[in-house]
């Protein structure tokens, strides 16, 4: 029973968790923009997330070390440096996205400017990591994000044509007026926001957090089996929203506020005001993961004691690295940047990034010697190949896509 | 435990474990000895923490590091933290050692950041997680 209850809040967590600041930009704007037409990214990034995070999950549990410990085994000390400051830089970056994401939320809750916002969000990120403990700061965020499933609801409100929303995404093509180059550019976009490497940080040092062993393998595929599945739902919602009520009037997003339209649409002030408190946990408990994710990927390179099951003072390092990490990406976001901005790059540098955290996690779990008998199966093995292949061209054009498109312009 | 272990595949940049589970670093190098007349050196010692990385990095970040941790350190040395051979119980996918982190000195650093920042905190001296 208590088995179960655990496996229930793993999933619903995982739902919740899976959409942040970089979901609920990349969806919207290209439901406003493009219709349907690239849904299929999602159910592509989905399965990509699905079938890695698995992986990394299964390889945390059984031989107690994450993904980030394994990269630098695996790639060595230099090339392993190398990608800690690819991977820290860009997780660097979501961080940014997301304490903005979490003060734009506030914004508009209270009509106080977000900059004004953004030290108390800061102050309030440093108090949860400092005091409250993992599983329960897991949890908390995770269920609270659930609210953004109002997004399904102000949709089945809406009563679009079904009919041509699924036409539009079982038959992608490019809409009339905008070029090849911004479609794939958006698309690898979306990729990014689903495969953001941080997930499977964040998630395999979960794993030994929460000290999971093989027993804890159900709990695993539990969560990634069900839990990004419905957490994809969500991210189809939100974009078949933007393109039922932003894409008729020709409204493009370029803020948080404009993701949230369709929902006041359909469903009033009281519509709004739950996908703000989803907008809010969805934001704030992605700017924990990352937040811990450049903690853990910096620790884990050089071997130091990490995590919140033991006391800080065991962990000054990792939690010293976590406080620079807080304070800098405060004064960032400080300086007026736009987050909406940051956070579109930020996706679309994760995808050009992907194969510094996928392949390591790929070669580990084959490796029979830490895993034994639970390396991966030849299926796993056959669609990682495909998914390799996928990001290793994803990694290659989409630099010289953002300077060609302008950044999708 | 494998019975052929590589030095550079089993060993090298492996996550070192103490006894009671706590990480205690990185095998940033290895110490190698010969004894004379032996036809093959020995790993006596695994060396840890940036005295070892820096020079193992190379370029000028390898120095960099070297010179940034030589700060750390009351004389300024710059042997790297040597942990015997001996105290290791089992290489897998951590390398686990039969002594605690106390006793492996590879905590400079870390001793640092909790004089100057972690302990100066509210709550920075719990015992608990």
């Amino acid at each position: 029973m208590k088995k179960m209850l655990q496996v229930t809040l793993g999933i619903l967590t995982a739902i919740g968790g899976f959409v942040d600041i970089g979901d609920l930009v990349a969806n919207a704007l290209t439901g406003a923009r493009f219709g349907m037409s690239l849904a299929w990214v999602v159910l592509v990034g989905v399965f990509g997330i699905i079938l890695f995070a698995e992986m990394s999950g299964r390889v945390g549990a059984i031989t107690g070390r994450p993904v980030f410990d394994l990269v630098r085994e695996r790639l060595g000390v230099r090339a392993g440096l190398a990608n800690l400051f690819a991977s820290f830089f860009i997780n660097f970056l979501t961080v940014i996205a997301e304490i903005g994401g979490v003060a734009l939320a506030l914004e508009l809750a209270t009509s106080v400017n977000y900059l004004l916002w953004v030290p108390i969000v800061a102050v309030l990120l440093w108090v949860t990591i400092w005091k409250i403990k993992f599983e329960s700061m897991e949890r908390l965020y995770g269920l609270m994000g659930l609210c953004l499933l109002v997004f399904a609801v102000a949709l089945w409100k809406l009563g679009p044509d079904w009919g041509s929303l699924w036409g539009d995404a079982s038959n992608p093509t490019v809409p009339r007026g905008e070029g090849h180059p911004t479609w794939i550019y958006y698309a690898i976009a979306l990729f990014g926001a689903a495969m953001t490497p941080y997930e499977v940080f964040f998630f395999s040092s979960g794993a030994v957090e929460e000290r999971w062993t093989k027993k804890d393998l159900m709990l695993n595929r539990a969560n990634v089996y069900i839990g990004f599945p419905l957490g994809a739902f969500l991210s189809l919602a939100i974009m078949a929203c933007s393109a039922s009520v932003l894409r008729p009037r020709g409204i493009s997003v370029d803020t948080l506020s404009q993701v949230a339209l369709p929902v006041s649409v359909a469903l009033g002030k009281l519509g709004l005001a739950v996908v703000l408190i989803g907008f809010f946990a969805a934001t704030f408990g992605a700017a924990i993961e990352t937040l811990m994710s450049s903690g853990y990927t910096v620790a884990q390179y050089f071997g130091w004691q990490w995590g919140k099951y033991v006391a800080p003072k065991q962990a000054a390092r990792f939690h010293v690295v976590m406080l620079v990490t807080l304070l800098l990406a405060t004064m960032v976001t400080l300086t007026t940047i736009d987050p909406v901005k940051v956070t579109e790059y930020s996706i679309v540098l994760s995808a050009a990034a992907l194969p510094l955290t996928y392949l390591p996690i790929l070669v580990v779990a084959n490796d029979r010697e830490f895993m034994g008998d639970k390396k991966n199966s030849r299926v796993t093995n056959f669609f990682a190949s495909i998914y390799l292949v996928i990001i290793m061209v994803v990694a290659v054009i989409t630099i010289p896509l953002m300077l060609a498109t302008k950044a999708g312009a | 435990m494998a019975s052929v272990i590589d030095a550079h595949l089993h060993l090298l940049d492996r996550q070192i474990v103490d006894r009671d589970g706590r990480l205690i670093g990185k095998v940033d190098d290895l110490e190698l000895e010969l004894a004379p007349g032996a036809d093959y050196p020995v790993v006596t010692a695994l060396l840890c923490g940036p005295m070892a990385l820096g020079p193992r990095l190379g370029g000028r970040l390898g120095v960099w590091l070297v010179s940034a941790a030589r700060r750390l350190r009351p004389r300024g040395d710059t042997d790297p933290v040597r942990i015997g051979f001996g105290a290791v119980t089992e290489v897998g996918p951590s390398i686990k050692l039969s002594i605690t982190v106390e006793q492996a000195p590879t905590l400079r650093l870390e001793q640092w950041c909790l004089e100057k920042v972690i302990s100066r905190l509210p709550g920075g001296t719990r015992e608990a997680g």
